[in-house]
């Protein structure tokens, strides 16, 4: 089914270009899609580290973690001139909920990682680079990881004196052992220093002190691994696709309520519907009801509004939501939205590391209101109150963790206030799952602002 | 975490775990915990304070060090548990997809509820996302994924958990 989408539309170009091949991930495959000829030319010509950060720059890539910062100007906040030790680190914790799309690249595509490292550790000066996988992908995932390691070594296309050069670059694989906040970048750099995940204060940032001390870049999974086509090919091949602000493509974990749940990578800008149509449509011929569009912490869209978006930064912005790590999540007309929320405020509450009081707390404090009002015990005063703690965590705490809590609670209140006001009036045993809830409320103010 | 017998770290973990420090400066030690934890966990299924007090000493740490790891992270476990460790994911993507109803059916199944432990098996209590959404319902065993999960599929998975040797 997929090479004939193929045909169709633009997809699968870039971090799953293997998968269209027998071995997606071996060594093979990758080299005869002129795969690490982009980091050999550079061996030969050792060109100047700013000609390859300006060339990310210009590409206009955006990290594909969650935040969408500039992937190339976040490298030109290393200072070249320091002769301090630089590390760079992969960040291939994926646990944002709905978000598979990076354990693909590491089963099916992980050569284009290695040479994605290879090249940032060259255009930031580090001579050291680790990726960081999440613990529960300790068995085939991390195998199929290490063993593309062994085969790069085996090519000598890493370690000292690299094709006779002065570059030398150790890439190490490192495993996680459970935990989501692990994800968020300065908490991966506590664990890698063998400790508890605990996210650190900011400033100072990671490219100023971070790993053991030094500076340090941290890149996602798919960041990385979009690296080489676009130094090989240039950035203008990739900003030729996608939007003015959202250049060329994004891995999308389309999951949920479809027929064909899997991941997409699609120039970015495609318009929400033809991603839906990838995935095969709407499970049983059913409605769409509402999406979250980059993973469990950003806000929920109304379906009607998601039909009309396309899939980039600034329309799922406008939208009322972000573009995230991609997950899209689909929603049928009979999803019971106080039971998803309820779902997403136990998580956050669970991962929440408790260093800051307003999120260890408001965690805690909605999912406890949320839980009271599925059980049907809930009260318009509690309602009121969980409307009034997102406020209270967004911005005051140390990470953004915070505010993935918070940002889903809002937006379940503000689309589909009706459903829980309907838990709040029935008694326990008329619910839940019922479908004659009423249309989410506020979507002409979220229409009319695109 | 029990008391309290003395625990030597066999030669192939420590060997391994030697190894493992050469990836990190050579003044860091403690990067390597989550590394022998992995391994001591693999061999002995849960780990005790002999394995954190081992641990400590072989890396030159203080106990609390170790133990703060041991704790933080959920793949540790620190009580006793079964031979198989099953994770159901209940979260979003999964949850979308009857993963309560598939969990249901296997707690029916073993006779446990989420977080017991037999002999044999251990239904986790940690039902987050394992990145496998679009593969929704799923689980890991023994950290193994299966996806798309149907309760014939669990029959035959418990089945050959049941056959083997
Ligand atoms: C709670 C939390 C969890 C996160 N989890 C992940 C994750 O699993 N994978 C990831 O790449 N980034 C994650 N991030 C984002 C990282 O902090 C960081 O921004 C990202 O790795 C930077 O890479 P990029 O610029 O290439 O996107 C998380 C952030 C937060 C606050
Ligand atoms: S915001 Fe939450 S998860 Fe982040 S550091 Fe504070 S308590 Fe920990
Ligand atoms: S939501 Fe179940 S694996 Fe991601």
């Amino acid at each position: 089914m997929a090479w004939k989408m193929k045909d169709k539309y633009n997809i699968n170009e870039l971090c799953y270009s293997t998968l269209s091949s027998d071995n997606p991930n071996s060594y093979e495959t990758y080299v005869s899609q002129g795969g690490y000829e982009t980091w050999k030319k550079i061996l030969r010509e050792l060109p100047d580290k700013k000609e390859i950060i300006n060339s990310v720059i210009e590409s206009g890539l955006r990290g594909r973690g969650g935040a969408g910062f500039s992937t190339g100007r976040k490298w030109s906040f290393i200072n070249q001139d320091s002769d301090a030790i630089k590390y760079l680190v992969c960040n291939a914790d994926e646990s944002e909920p709905g978000t598979c799309k990076d354990r693909d690249i590491l089963r099916y595509n992980p050569h284009a990682l290695i040479e994605g490292m290879l090249i940032a550790s060259y255009a930031i000066g580090a001579e050291t680079a680790y990726c960081y996988l999440r613990g529960e992908f300790i068995d085939d995932v991390y195998t199929s990881f290490k063993n593309a390691l062994k085969d790069a070594y085996q090519n000598k296309l890493l370690g000292k004196n690299i094709f006779n050069t002065d570059i030398c670059i150790e890439l190490h694989d490192l495993i996680g052992a459970g935990a989501y906040i692990v994800g968020e970048e300065t908490a991966m750099l506590e664990s890698i220093e063998g400790k508890k995940g605990f996210p650190r204060y900011k400033p100072p940032f990671p490219a100023v002190k971070g790993l053991f001390g030094s500076p340090t870049i941290i890149n996602n999974v798919e960041t990385l691994a979009s690296i080489p086509k676009i130094i090989g090919k240039g950035p203008d091949w990739f900003s030729s696709f996608g939007t003015k602000d959202s250049a060329g493509f994004k891995c999308f974990s389309v999951s949920g309520h479809v027929n064909n749940p899997g991941n997409f990578e699609i120039p970015l800008g495609t318009p929400f519907k033809t991603l839906l149509e990838l995935a095969g449509g709407m499970k049983d011929g059913k409605k769409l009801k509402a999406v979250i569009p980059g993973g469990s912490s950003v806000p929920v869209v109304p379906g009607e509004v998601m039909l009309e978006t396309d899939m980039d930064y600034e329309s799922i912005a406008k939208s009322g939501s972000l573009l995230g790590s991609g997950a899209v999540i689909i929603m049928d007309e009979d999803t019971n939205m106080v039971e998803v929320i309820h779902r997403i405020a136990r998580f956050y509450y669970s991962e929440s590391c408790g260093q800051c009081t307003p999120c260890r707390e408001g965690t805690g404090w909605m999912f406890k209101v949320i839980d009271k009002i599925l059980k049907g015990k809930g009260t318009l005063d509690d309602l009121k109150t969980l409307e009034s703690i997102p406020k209270m965590i967004s911005g005051s705490t140390i990470c953004a963790l915070g505010d993935a809590a918070a940002m889903p609670v809002e937006s379940f209140i503000t689309h589909y206030k009706n459903e829980f006001l309907e838990y709040i009036k029935l008694p326990t045993e008329k619910l839940p799952n019922d479908k004659d809830f009423a249309e989410p409320i506020n979507n002409e103010f979220i229409l009319s602002r695109k | 975490m029990q008391e309290n017998t003395k625990y030597n770290i066999p030669s192939e973990i420590s060997s391994k775990i030697s190894k493992w420090l050469a990836k990190f400066p050579i003044d860091q030690k403690k990067p390597a915990i989550i590394y022998a934890l992995h391994l001591i966990q693999h061999e002995s299924k849960y780990i005790r304070s002999e394995h954190v007090n081992a641990v400590a000493d072989f890396l030159g740490l203080k106990k609390i060090d170790v133990y703060e790891v041991a704790s933080f992270y959920s793949m540790f476990e620190t009580e006793q548990v079964g031979k198989h460790t099953i994770s159901v994911c209940t979260n979003v993507s999964c949850m979308l997809n009857g993963s309560d109803e598939i969990l249901k059916y296997l707690e029916d199944k073993l006779k446990m509820k989420v977080g017991d432990s037999s002999e044999k098996y251990f239904l986790k209590d940690e039902r987050e996302c394992l990145a496998a959404c679009c593969g929704a319902p799923m689980m890991q065993v023994n950290h193994k994924y299966y996806e798309n999960l149907t309760k014939e599929k669990i029959d035959s998975i418990i089945d050959g958990l049941e056959n083997e040797r």
